[in-house]
């Protein structure tokens, strides 16, 4: 009773396979963990205040959708914009539906601002989206993001304190917050509000660029709460 | 009398439609009392056991039933969240009050925490009812009501968050009591929080808040509180009790220490709030909660402590500023810096010197003076005829300016202030010279302001009839007294009334300077050329200076407007060269002519006169590394100092010409450049050819009011402020002083 030789190449080959699995899973994960430990490291002493307006914004490492590792400081030099998004949230779509950020990120980052959009929707929420689903999803809004950052494991919310989604941080070239708070002046999910509202992020990076101080620098933004791991 | 009638039956046929029509309306599926929603059942009720009357207690309310785990919002919301909305559309002389807030809880979710209500929570709304309102009377039933219509938001949350929405209405009966909801109201009411009799006291206090109540009832003393601030954004919302915050009782007295958020952007000078005692100790008709307004003191930490002034900086600031208050007039329009004044000053002696040799200016000027040189005898007579000729003729001048100065007056509010920034001056001046331009080439003539008859008149007194000699000298000179006077007016325009004066003074000087100086010195006058034609060819040169003025402000217009803007000032110009033109014509020609080229001159204003005035936004620099020039802006100052950078500032404008030279001579020069080099030197430019406040104010806290200037900072030092032309050595030394 032997197993006829095709039998037992394919069983040779589905272990192949298996153990590929394994290792790519494997070498992921420790990718991940390296870049948690990485960002709680950066993190360090911020881990329990976050920064407000005018301090120096915490630096982090974080993957992207796509598997690529950013690290704030790398942009040094440049405008950063965070945002905070989870496309399970009625507010992020009212703001994404409406093609609203997507034209607030291109407006952004054609003036050459670095744009990341920031999941930190725990694994086990309803709403978690994988990565890959998370890039299809921003695609089929026309999004343009310099990149989506996973942080399932929030550290990146927790340090910034980013409490709602949409929730806006604005970095300056010095690595310095200038900007925290709503997507736009009206706290609504009807997007008919939109036109009559006041974009801050519009507004501060107008500012910004034009070498005045931003007139709000600190609004209230509104949303879902983020769905941090507890 | 047909249409009468008809008009008749229509009334009727609308009275009886209107009368089916709550009939009708009530079969189709019409908004209700309620709303169904997966997550809630919201109801509009009312309470109004006296039935509607003017006076008569009447409550409406939105009754919301959470699904478990469900909450929406109260009126602070907390981290997320939004509170709900109500909007009431009601009949005339029916007004609704304010959602009287039940007491929240808080609701953690993670490290956030939300103000909201689980469970059933009613949100009542007093109703107004004033001896205006009418109620309609239905008719069939002869019962009337009052008619509620709603329309409410409401986010409702468990970890997902939902918007929704919903549109009641609610007929109450006038008369009999609407007391179905009775339980619910009383239940809303006794969750209402009481007001306290003492505001109490909120102080700053670093990063937290010290809330002090008095006067909180006996019962409540030595229990434990919850803290809800209804300013958003205030204190850390998920703070712990007696963890992260902490709360004690000193006999009556409750107080309490509230970590401010990290991220607050509320800075309330009265904060509102409520503390409720916990849901273990409450009792059934005894207060839960209570409410006061507390005035904040202390002073709340700088939500941004960016851009900050070193001390040493704001020490320096002050003092540049003191001293400048101190050594400069109160003015209310700019004062020009000393050295351009003196130079302005010069150049109108000069100009009323220049004015002497106009056509219509010399032969007056040559037949008195040859007539000293003449009578040679009497010399002081001579000197006083002199004084007394130089004095009709600057107060004149003065006069002139007076007059303009009151037109300025009137202007003022218009803003003379920045007068170059705005390119509708700039037009207007660009204008002016143009039209002086002409006058000089000879296309048309100023009037002379009075008729030759009174240029005749003598005086009886010789030392009045000198004087009068002067005033006159200046009227029958005003054909070509008329370009000079309209440079120093586009230049004292934007001066203080002193400034203003004392330029028009200097113009009338120079002007009666040949004729005093020859009263002193006879030998002068001898010196003086004959009349004749070269005049006129004097006069023609002098038109190009004009027209170059003419050719500067078009490029400044040009930095400010754009090209579009530049080209249809040229274009306007030329329109009005040819209107001047056409007025100097005669008859029918004169007419046909300056019609046409009138109304194409409008034409063409109504088409493309806006891109005069249109400000076009500076191309942007690209922050480029290799790019020398930053653009300057308070933050960008600070965080270089801060950095341990030194920092030169050029605060500088398209429309300032010294600005222009010292940034093509000093400013380019390879030494100076590589001093700033080896010295790492950021260099800001600070262009202000446009209005901008924050330059305004960095100049004014420099103690300037205008471009250019340039400053010299290095951390912890006091910033130097250089002259405003800027010698290279200068410069250099300064920056070895770094």
């Amino acid at each position: 009773m032997s197993l006829s030789p095709s039998s037992d190449s394919r069983s040779i080959r589905a272990a192949r396979h298996a153990r590929a699995a394994l290792s790519r899973a494997s070498r992921r994960a420790v990718v991940a963990a390296a870049v948690a430990l990485g960002a709680s490291f950066l993190m360090g002493n911020n881990a329990f205040a976050a920064p407000a307006v005018g301090q120096q914004a915490p630096d982090f490492v974080a993957v992207d959708t796509s598997g690529a590792k950013h690290k704030l400081s790398d942009f040094a030099g440049k405008f950063v914009v965070l945002e905070w998004t989870n496309p399970g949230c009625p507010f992020v779509r009212k703001h994404y539906n409406s093609g609203n950020m997507p034209a607030t990120q291109k407006s952004a980052t054609a003036q050459g601002v670095v744009w990341l959009s920031v999941n930190s929707t725990e694994r086990a929420a309803s709403d978690y989206l994988q990565p890959a689903a998370l890039d299809a999803w921003m695609k089929s809004q026309k999004a343009s993001p310099t990149a989506v950052l996973m942080d399932e494991d929030g550290v990146i919310g927790q340090a910034y304190g980013a409490r709602t989604t949409p929730h806006i941080f604005i970095i300056d070239p010095k690595g310095m917050l200038v900007y925290a708070g709503g997507i736009d002046s009206i706290a609504s999910a009807r997007p008919d509000d939109i036109k009559s509202a006041t974009n801050y992020v519009n507004q501060a990076l107008g500012e910004a660029f034009g070498g005045k101080p931003i007139s709000a620098a600190s609004t209230r933004p509104y949303g879902c709460s983020v769905k941090y791991k507890t | 009398m047909i249409l009468s009638r008809f008009q008749f039956l229509a009334t009727f046929l609308v009275a009886t439609a209107a009368a089916c029509m709550p009939a009708a309306a009530q079969l189709a599926s019409r908004p209700g009392a309620a709303v169904t929603t997966p997550h809630v059942r919201a109801e509009l009720v009312a309470h109004a056991p006296n039935g509607v009357s003017p006076g008569a207690p009447v409550w409406v309310g939105l009754q919301i039933t959470h699904q478990p785990e469900w909450h929406t919002y109260w009126k602070n919301a907390g981290d997320s969240g939004l509170p709900t909305e109500l909007n009431w559309t009601l009949p005339a002389g029916v007004a609704a009050g304010e959602i009287a807030w039940p007491v929240p809880k808080k609701i953690p979710i993670g490290n956030l925490a939300n103000y909201g209500y689980e469970g059933t929570v009613l949100l009542p709304v007093p109703l107004e009812v004033s001896s205006n309102f009418k109620p309609p009377l239905a008719l069939g039933t002869g019962a009337s009501g009052l008619d509620v219509r709603l329309k409410a938001t409401w986010l409702v949350c468990r970890k997902e968050c939902i918007p929704e929405e919903g549109e009641f209405t609610l007929a109450l009966p006038l008369q009999g009591s609407t007391a179905l909801h009775k339980t619910e109201f009383d239940a809303a009411q006794a969750a209402q929080p009481q007001p306290l009799d003492k505001p109490g006291t909120v102080e700053v206090s670093g990063n937290n808040l010290q809330v002090r109540l008095d006067g909180l009832p006996a019962a409540v003393q030595g229990k434990a509180l919850g803290f809800f601030p209804e300013t958003p954004e205030l204190i850390r919302t998920a703070a712990v009790s007696g963890k992260d915050w902490t709360q004690s009782w000193q006999g009556g007295t409750w107080t309490a220490t509230l970590p401010l958020a990290d991220q607050r952007s509320a800075s309330p000078t009265t904060l509102p709030l409520v503390v409720t005692l916990a849901e273990a100790d409450r009792q059934p008709g005894q207060p839960v909660a209570w409410r006061t307004e507390a005035p904040v003191s202390g002073t709340w930490p700088t939500a941004a402590p960016r851009a900050e002034v070193s001390p040493a900086l704001q020490a320096a600031l002050a003092a540049n500023a003191a001293n400048a208050a101190a050594a400069a007039p109160p003015a209310d329009l700019p004062a020009q810096p000393a050295g351009t004044f003196i130079v302005a000053l010069l150049g109108a002696v000069l100009g009323g010197l220049l004015l002497n040799l106009m056509p219509c200016v010399f032969p007056i000027l040559a037949i008195k003076v040859l007539g000293f040189a003449r009578q040679a005898g009497n010399r002081s007579a001579h000197r006083t005829a002199g004084l007394a000729y130089t004095g009709g003729v600057m107060l004149s001048f003065l006069a002139l300016g007076g007059a303009m100065l009151a037109l300025r007056a009137a202007g003022a509010q218009l803003g003379w202030g920045f007068q170059l920034q705005s390119p509708a001056v700039v037009a207007a001046l660009a204008a002016l010279f143009t039209l002086i331009g002409l006058n000089l080439v000879g296309l048309f003539e100023f009037g002379r302001a009075a008729p030759l008859s009174v240029c005749s008149a003598q005086a009886k007194h010789p030392i009045a009839n000198d004087f009068l000699s002067g005033v006159l000298a200046v009227v029958i000179a005003s054909p070509c007294t008329a370009p000079f006077m309209g440079v120093s007016l586009g230049f004292a325009i934007g001066l203080p009334a002193a400034q203003a004066l004392l330029l028009f003074a200097a113009l009338g000087l120079g002007l009666a300077l040949p004729y005093l100086v020859a009263g002193f010195v006879p030998a002068i006058a001898r010196l003086l050329p004959k009349p004749g034609p070269w005049m006129n060819t004097l006069r023609r040169l002098l038109a190009f200076p004009m027209f170059a003025t003419v050719a500067w402000l078009v490029w400044v217009l040009g930095q400010q407007s754009g090209i579009d803007g530049a080209g249809t000032l040229l274009a306007l110009l030329v329109c009005m060269a040819a209107i001047v033109w056409a007025l100097t014509l005669r008859g029918r020609t004169r007419l046909v002519i300056a019609t046409v080229l009138v109304a194409f001159t409008a034409v063409l204003t109504a088409a493309i006169g806006r891109n005069v005035l249109q400000t076009v936004e500076p191309a942007r620099l690209a922050s480029g590394a290799g790019q020398r020039w930053q653009p300057w802006s308070a933050e960008r100052v600070a965080e270089l100092t801060g950095a341990g950078q030194p920092v030169f500032i050029d605060f500088t404008a398209a429309w300032c010409v010294t600005c222009q030279y010292n940034k093509k001579a000093t400013l380019a020069d390879a030494e100076v450049l590589a001093d700033f080099d080896s010295k790492k030197v950021a260099m800001l430019r600070a262009d202000w050819t446009r209005r901008d406040p924050a330059i305004t104010a960095a100049l004014t806290s420099l103690g300037r009011s205008g471009v250019p200037l340039y400053v010299l900072q290095a951390p912890g030092k006091a910033p130097v402020v250089l002259t405003e032309i800027l010698g290279k050595d200068e410069v250099r030394a300064a920056l070895s002083a770094l």
